[in-house]
């Protein structure tokens, strides 16, 4: 009785089998289950009834790997929870960690190997036999590689499995041309910066359940939620930590602060440089540690001098009185405050300097390596396994950025927009091969029209991933990957959440919680997919492993652990920790490599455009039950927030007569109108002079059939590139909108 | 007789919607609308604000649920059939029997529950909520009505209810009212609220705690007004055709008396 009634049709049915009944004499039981011919009753029987528990599971609905455990009942996976054995993450899971089960069995997934017979851009799929589909991606790159070069080759990885074929174009093929989205359009410029300072890439690592004060620029966790992360903060905040957030947004944190700086977009860095000058006019600063382990602190004092209150006020439109309370709060807490250093920090095109800014600023107040500063947990050692480094100085040679001397800064790979503009230019040389790994650039970089020339112009296209996500409709040959609830493929390793707490280490090893075969697919592991192309193009030799089973082996055996031996301990070794406080590190306030490589050595200011007349700057962020576009399609996930409402002023709202829940869409300062809409968010939690909508929205892609045209796309509305020049990063905030409702557009007054 | 609740907690609370989805992973819940108006859902996050309250700006969540509630408007509603029923208290196993529809408040732990194999998916009660905790669940081409249980099956195996177990703010404080001792017993006497108003006052047993621009807010948006309208009028149909339905009971003939009532409904509907 496969009917699918709506309640309605139910309501229509049962009347007339009520008259029918009525007219026969016969009566229908609907509901005596025990009448053989009636189904019974529908009643889930809750993911514990009948169910194994399959241990092992490290989540990627995002990156920051929570430990799961997997409840399976006939082989099917009916629900994700945290793995309680884990100290980091615990029973606790996120929306989207629990929404894994849709990606799982989401019918959009790539299942086939797939040849485009239409064109890039309008596909037209023709299923292929795996021999088939790696011959030609094998012949078709191996000619790129011998016609020019394999600097010639392009790659676009993201996400754990991507590492093993991005590692076998860069070391074995020996091309430097890999662009990260991690890094070129996330975090790589906080990375590099903080090296620059402190000489360590800082991750999130602050003891924010310790601290006295938190301080967040731009951060909104619990609409950005990574759980470990946000379970420190909440500590600290229960704790009584005061919090600080900059943010032109009455953010998720804003909402739980005890200070809202509600600072003009772009500004931050003035901001910072107001605070430290400040605390150091009036000697607020730690003198003790800035003395023994301050570096180019009087250049770095003279350098900033000119930022008074009242200048960055001006800057920052940021009260005077409120820079110097938050300069105050901060030296009477320190050293235990948490200076974040941010994740997503591509904003502006002068992010480098404010993430300089940050690690002066965390120095300054001697907050490291002390309780509630910048405090790093030290992981237990696991072993390695990997391609080796064959042809390495071969892409070193044709690095991009090296060649013209730009960038010095660069985190590792080449930075995108070098990749795309000598991709389209041949200058200085051709880029014909583009092999995407988990990465959606359509979505990730700005300027889509250049990325789709750079794909255009290519000899060949190939994409490896779950979903069909917008990229995959440029690839000749689409690849399906299996899920990480189906394979190994990495080792997560760590702390205990609380870095005060019992001081433990972890190991958990990706393991599938589910078989990855089944008869109505064909999706293969990465390991396997590049060790076949591998073969095929010549370089079989220097396959590293058989098997990603044997990679995650070989990985474990460093630390005399094995898939089997975790097994038997739930799915994570945990091991005594070490004391993760008391370490010191130098602090370059003014930095000579910096300065030598032409960019300021002391952390400074860079103005960004102002918005033109009528438009507003558009700032995006995170939605709690997203990743960016890889979570578009989840029935679950989408159901709770099917798309990205556009905050807007309330002020604002009122004189171009929007009301909130109006259906818009939006044009941006290059006449670029989003292809889809969504609804305006009306607020007084906003900046007259900013909108903000989630990241990720309006895949374009018909084959995600519960994402497609849902909500804006922030991305196709950042055209105007901006390149950090430290570092080669986008900066992603220095476009303008306005709004477009029925067909009228709409300016935003100042 | 203990009385299970939930505190939420909202300083704590992030609004990541965890709770939603392990919900639903738990209880199989589908997704979309049973209606013109209403979610298919057992609970929720609504997120309210930023909006200007007399302490400030603010921005909080609703996360509900079932609020199992003193004297639950879905309860009396029910038109099917009542049974004798048998009810277990869990701690001392002292028995009570009682006559209950296909939906009833257990006479030992004070959840609402509903017994699928008699509910004849007319969807009454889950009209009769003033909260929207209820919903008409047609997947399997056999509607019934379906709602929290507070996990009472997981809650039986010594585990915490689902939305409970995944929360990462530890948000979600379940436990028992009438316990003074417990950690739910002492938000009470903190101050925690119930989503009551001067025309809903059905006892609700889930409460909200939180600072008071956040409770403002809350309050503000999310407290229902008034019983719902079409309430009574199915109510009253319930209430006359209860006569015909206990004789048809007496004949074995319950399904000709859900499927009256579900005619009259329908009917109701179309007005």
């Amino acid at each position: 009785m496969a009917l699918n009634l709506t309640r309605r049709k139910f309501l229509q049915t049962a009347s007339l089998a009520a008259a029918t009944a009525a007219m026969s004499g016969c009566f229908a039981n609907r509901a005596n289950a025990s009448t053989p011919f009636v189904k019974k009753p529908f009643t889930a029987p809750g993911s514990f009834a009948d169910t194994t528990t399959a241990v092992g599971g490290v989540c990627e609905m995002c990156f920051w790997r929570c430990q799961l455990v997997g409840k399976v009942r006939d082989g099917k996976l009916v629900k994700l929870e945290g793995n309680p054995k884990s100290i980091d993450n615990g029973v606790s899971i996120c929306a989207r960690g629990n929404g894994g089960v849709k990606l799982l069995y989401d019918p959009d997934r790539l299942k086939f190997p797939m040849k485009n017979v239409g064109k890039r851009g309008a596909p037209e799929w023709k299923r292929i036999s795996w021999d088939e589909a790696l011959d030609e991606c094998s012949t078709k790159l191996k000619a790129v590689i011998d016609k020019y070069g394999p600097h010639g080759i392009a790659i676009f990885p993201h996400g754990s499995s991507a590492k093993y074929p991005m590692t076998f174009f860069e070391h074995v093929v020996g091309t430097p041309n890999n662009s990260e989205a991690s890094f070129f359009q996330c975090r790589g410029v906080r990375d590099m910066a903080y090296v620059a300072t402190l000489d360590t890439a800082p991750d999130e690592n602050v003891d924010m359940a310790n601290a006295k004060v938190i301080f967040l620029l731009g951060g909104h966790f619990g609409e950005n939620v990574h759980v470990s992360h946000v379970k420190r903060y909440l500590k600290g905040l229960e704790n009584g930590a005061k919090l600080v957030v900059v943010d032109p947004r009455f953010s998720a944190s804003a909402a739980k602060a005890h200070t809202w700086v509600k600072i003009k977009p772009g500004t931050d860095t003035a901001f910072l440089l107001a605070i430290m000058n400040h605390l150091i006019k009036t000697g607020k600063y730690n003198k003790a540690y800035v003395e023994a382990n301050g570096e180019g602190f009087d250049k770095f004092k003279a350098g900033i001098s000119h930022a008074t209150l009242d200048w960055a006020a001006k800057i920052s439109d940021v009260p005077a009185k409120q820079i110097k309370e938050v300069a105050e709060m901060l030296a009477a807490n320190a050293p235990n405050v948490s200076i974040h250093p941010g994740r997503h920090v591509t904003w502006h095109g002068n992010d480098f300097q404010r993430e300089r800014a940050l690690a002066c600023l965390t120095g300054l107040l001697g907050a490291i390596g002390v309780k509630g500063g910048f405090v790093k947990g030290k992981g237990p050692k696991v072993g390695k396994s990997g391609w080796p480094k064959v042809n390495v100085e071969h892409a070193e040679a044709h690095a991009l950025h090296h060649m013209a001397k730009k960038h010095q800064f660069s985190p590792p790979g080449t930075p995108t927009d070098m990749i795309r503009e000598t991709a389209v230019t041949g200058n200085p040389y051709a880029i014909k091969g583009y092999v995407g790994w988990g990465q959606n650039p359509i979505q990730t970089i700005p300027d889509q029209p250049l990325t789709i020339k750079m794909l255009q112009q290519m000899d060949f296209v190939m994409v490896c991933d779950v979903m069909p996500t917008d990229i995959t409709m440029y690839a000749d040959i689409l690849l399906p990957e299996s899920s990480y609830l189906e394979r190994y493929d990495m080792i997560k390793t760590g702390v205990q959440w609380d870095l005060s707490g019992k001081q433990e280490q972890y190991i958990a090893a990706r393991m599938p919680l589910v078989s990855p075969t089944s008869a109505d697919h064909e999706r293969k592991d990465s390991v396997w997919i590049v060790n076949e192309l591998a073969k095929r193009m010549g370089y079989g030799q220097h396959i590293p492993v058989q098997s990603e089973l044997e990679m995650t082996n070989k990985i474990l055996a460093g630390a005399n652990l094995s898939v089997e031996q975790l097994v038997k301990e739930d799915g994570i070794h945990v091991q005594p920790g070490v004391d993760p406080y008391g370490a010191v590190l130098k602090v370059k306030f003014f930095s000579q490599d910096v300065a030598d490589a032409g960019f300021p050595g002391v952390p400074t200011y860079i103005p960004v455009p102002e918005p033109p007349k009528g438009f507003a700057r558009l700032v995006y962020g995170r939605a709690p039950v997203h990743t960016f576009n890889r979570s578009m399609n989840n029935v679950w996930l989408m159901n709770e927030m099917p798309e990205n409402p556009v905050w807007l002023n309330d002020e604002s709202a009122k004189k171009m007569g929007l009301k909130d829940g109006d259906r818009i869409e939006l044009v941006n300062q290059d006449g670029v109108k989003s292809e889809t809409s969504s609804v305006v968010k009306v607020t007084p939690g906003i900046r007259k002079d900013t909108v903000y909508m989630a990241h990720g929205y309006g895949t374009k892609n018909p084959a995600m059939t519960v994402g497609v045209g849902k909500g804006i796309d922030d991305q196709s509305l950042i055209t105007k590139r901006v390149v950090d020049p430290e570092t080669g990063a986008n900066g992603m905030r220095n476009n303008f909108v306005k709004f477009v409702k029925n067909g009228k557009v709409l300016s935003i007054p100042a | 007789m203990s009385q299970y609740g939930m505190i939420i907690d909202l300083e704590k609370c992030v609004g990541c919607h965890a709770c939603s989805i392990a919900c639903r992973a738990e209880w199989e819940v589908p997704t979309g609308k049973d209606s013109a108006e209403r979610e298919r859902r057992r609970n929720w996050v609504n997120r309210l604000g930023p909006s200007k309250t007399p302490q400030g700006l603010a921005s909080t969540y609703y996360p509900g649920l079932c609020n199992h509630c003193d004297k639950p408007a879905c309860v009396d509603v029910c038109p099917a059939d009542k049974v004798e029923v048998t009810f277990t208290d869990a701690k001392s196993g002292a028995t009570k029997k009682m006559e209950v529809a296909a939906t009833w408040k257990d006479p030992f732990n004070g959840t609402v529950q509903i017994d699928k194999e008699r509910c004849i998916g007319c969807g009454v009660c889950a009209d009769a909520c003033p909260y929207n905790a209820r919903y008409v669940n047609e997947e399997e081409g056999d509607p019934k009505a379906d709602k929290c249980t507070f996990c009472v099956e997981r809650v039986a195996v010594g585990l915490e209810p689902a939305c409970v177990q995944t929360c990462l703010a530890r948000a979600r404080i379940f436990g028992d009212l009438s316990d003074p001792n417990s950690e739910v017993a002492k938000y009470v006497k903190k101050g925690a609220v119930k989503l009551e108003s001067a025309k809903v006052k059905i006892g609700p047993n889930v409460l909200y705690y939180g600072n008071k621009k956040d409770m403002h807010l809350l309050t503000a948006t999310s407290i229902p007004q008034a019983m719902p309208q079409a309430n009574l009028r199915r109510t009253i149909m319930a209430q006359m055709l209860k006569p015909a339905m206990d004789q048809v009971k007496n004949l074995g003939m319950l399904g000709l008396a859900g499927a009256v009532i579900v005619k009259g409904l329908s009917e109701d509907e179309k007005e």
